[in-house]
């Protein structure tokens, strides 16, 4: 077993940087010099003066939202209704999408260290009343678009109500943003499943950190509220059990695999995103629910860790499972529970995890928390 | 040239769920063809380019649109944000007709 010292760790650049700019006079010192370091013995992401010019940079904007109204139309951004810091609206989306995106902007922020989609304090722009009878929502490359369901049908032959009463629809979408941002998840076959899968990764934290919940205590269903009760379902899809949320004679059956030896072969829908997606949503939970507790804080920061700092444009699912054992082991120690966990959530879905073995350390006992053990931050052994 | 035949899947989204219908204009009610034929007219449909499909949007709907004559057959596939104010018009059209039809099965 090695002595832990900060500098001698493969601590993620990223991590430093976030005290660097956000920790205390001495924590910044303290993690400047590692990251200068570890920078000169393992290499880096960014440039030196990157991060120190950060770590002086005087933060500017936080959180800033503007919801639009579409007016049933399909011209974007539509007419300006909410802004940040105006009083709620009398129309129900608007708050919604007001306040979902505010939440999504508070986990990222707080927990991750991220402000906003760019991590430079973008505005979040969404777009309410989308067309008529427009049951989707989705992230243009730019802004939120939500739809009102099919509101403009019969009440006996709606199938969904509007896209914004489901918080995790709206952390799904702005986490597109986030991704397009951060590792570029090409969108098709398993990269934009894993694109998807992030986006519902993150869509579920939100909605389990506004709740409150521990993994034990959410319900893991993506979209829950969004089909009406004409439809014989829970919701959109199920993390939980991938292939269970809806089984209906009009929308037919959730087609989400859990496994790999399910994986689907199509062409439509991108390669299937939103179908092969629930493979790698099945091992974040099961990674998620060893690790206990709620699931943004360690199982979510791995996830987070892994979309900024080492997924690509063309990583696929063993990419991914490889590089969240990695992470886990970086942040909480090689050999650690969470790292353990990540590596049964793979196995669950049929994905041994390869590489990121070393040395076994005590249980908990990563860079990171070494780290924050040398600079005050966490309490001495 | 008399369209016989029009072919209409809508993939994606944020739900995945794929809607379509495949169906004879002429079984249509008088209605609902009379409004089907002016907006493919409007839209001059068979002059449309085949790729009509916005990128990096990620949950939008993927749609396609194949309309059959004696001696042609044209399929544009469009996007939600790349389609035109009439493209919208006519995708809500055929969405309309993708629910009838798969209520009906
Ligand atoms: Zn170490
Ligand atoms: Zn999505």
């Amino acid at each position: 077993m090695h002595k832990h010292f900060p500098v001698n760790c493969i601590v993620p650049p990223h991590m430093l940087e976030d005290i660097a700019t956000n920790g205390t006079a001495a924590q910044k010192v303290l993690a400047i010099n590692t990251l200068k370091a570890s920078a000169q013995m393992v290499g880096k992401r960014r440039a030196l003066s990157d991060f120190t010019g950060a770590a002086l940079r005087v933060a500017v904007g936080g959180k800033e939202r503007i919801i639009y109204d579409a007016k049933n139309g399909s011209s974007l951004p539509g007419t300006q209704v909410r802004k940040e810091g105006d009083p709620p609206s009398t129309d129900v989306a608007v708050n919604e999408a007001y306040d979902g995106s505010g939440a999504t902007y508070d986990l990222f922020k707080e927990f991750y260290q991220r402000n906003s989609i760019d991590n430079n304090g973008m505005r979040l722009d969404s777009t309410v009343h989308y067309q008529k009878g427009y049951d989707n929502a989705f992230w243009d490359g730019e802004q939120m678009v939500y739809g009102d369901g099919d509101e403009n049908l019969p009440i006996n032959e709606r199938l969904f109500n509007r896209f914004t009463i489901a918080i995790d629809v709206i952390g799904h979408e702005l986490t597109h943003g986030v991704t397009q941002y951060e590792a570029k998840l090409t969108y098709s076959q398993q990269p934009g499943a894993l694109n998807e899968s992030m986006s519902d990764v993150f869509g579920s934290l939100v909605k389990q950190y506004t709740l409150g919940q521990t993994a034990d205590q959410a319900d893991w269903i993506i979209g829950a509220g969004l089909l009406t009760s004409n439809v014989n379902g829970v919701g959109i899809r199920s993390m939980k059990a991938p292939g269970t949320a809806y089984d209906d004679p009009v929308l037919g059956k959730d087609p989400q695999p859990a496994h790999m030896k399910d994986y689907v072969n199509t062409v439509s829908d991108n390669g299937g995103v939103h179908i092969n997606s629930g493979i790698p949503n099945h091992a974040f939970y099961v990674a998620a629910l060893e690790i206990g507790g709620n699931a943004w804080l360690k199982a979510g920061q791995i996830w987070y860790v892994t979309l900024r700092d080492k997924l690509t444009s063309s990583s696929k699912f063993q990419d991914c499972a490889n590089l969240t054992y990695q992470t886990a082991g970086e942040l909480f120690g090689t050999g650690s529970l969470e790292q353990q966990a990540v590596k049964n959530g793979w196995a669950a879905v049929g994905l041994g995890v390869e590489g990121g073995n070393g040395e076994p350390t005590e249980p908990g006992d990563g860079c990171f928390t070494s780290l924050l053990r040398a600079i005050g931050a966490a309490p001495a052994k | 040239m008399k369209v016989e035949r029009i072919q209409f899947e809508r993939t994606g989204g944020f739900a995945g769920i794929r809607f379509a219908a495949d169906f004879k204009p002429e079984d249509l009610p008088d209605e609902q063809s009379k409004e089907l034929f002016d907006l493919l007219d409007d839209l001059d449909f068979n002059e449309l380019p085949e790729q009509m499909m916005d990128e990096n949007t990620p949950d939008s709907f993927t749609y396609s649109i194949t309309v059959k004559t004696k001696r042609k057959s044209h399929t544009v596939v469009t996007g939600d944000a790349s389609a035109p104010e009439k493209m919208q018009e006519l995708l809500q059209l055929l969405n309309r007709i993708a629910r009838n039809q798969m209520r009906k099965q």
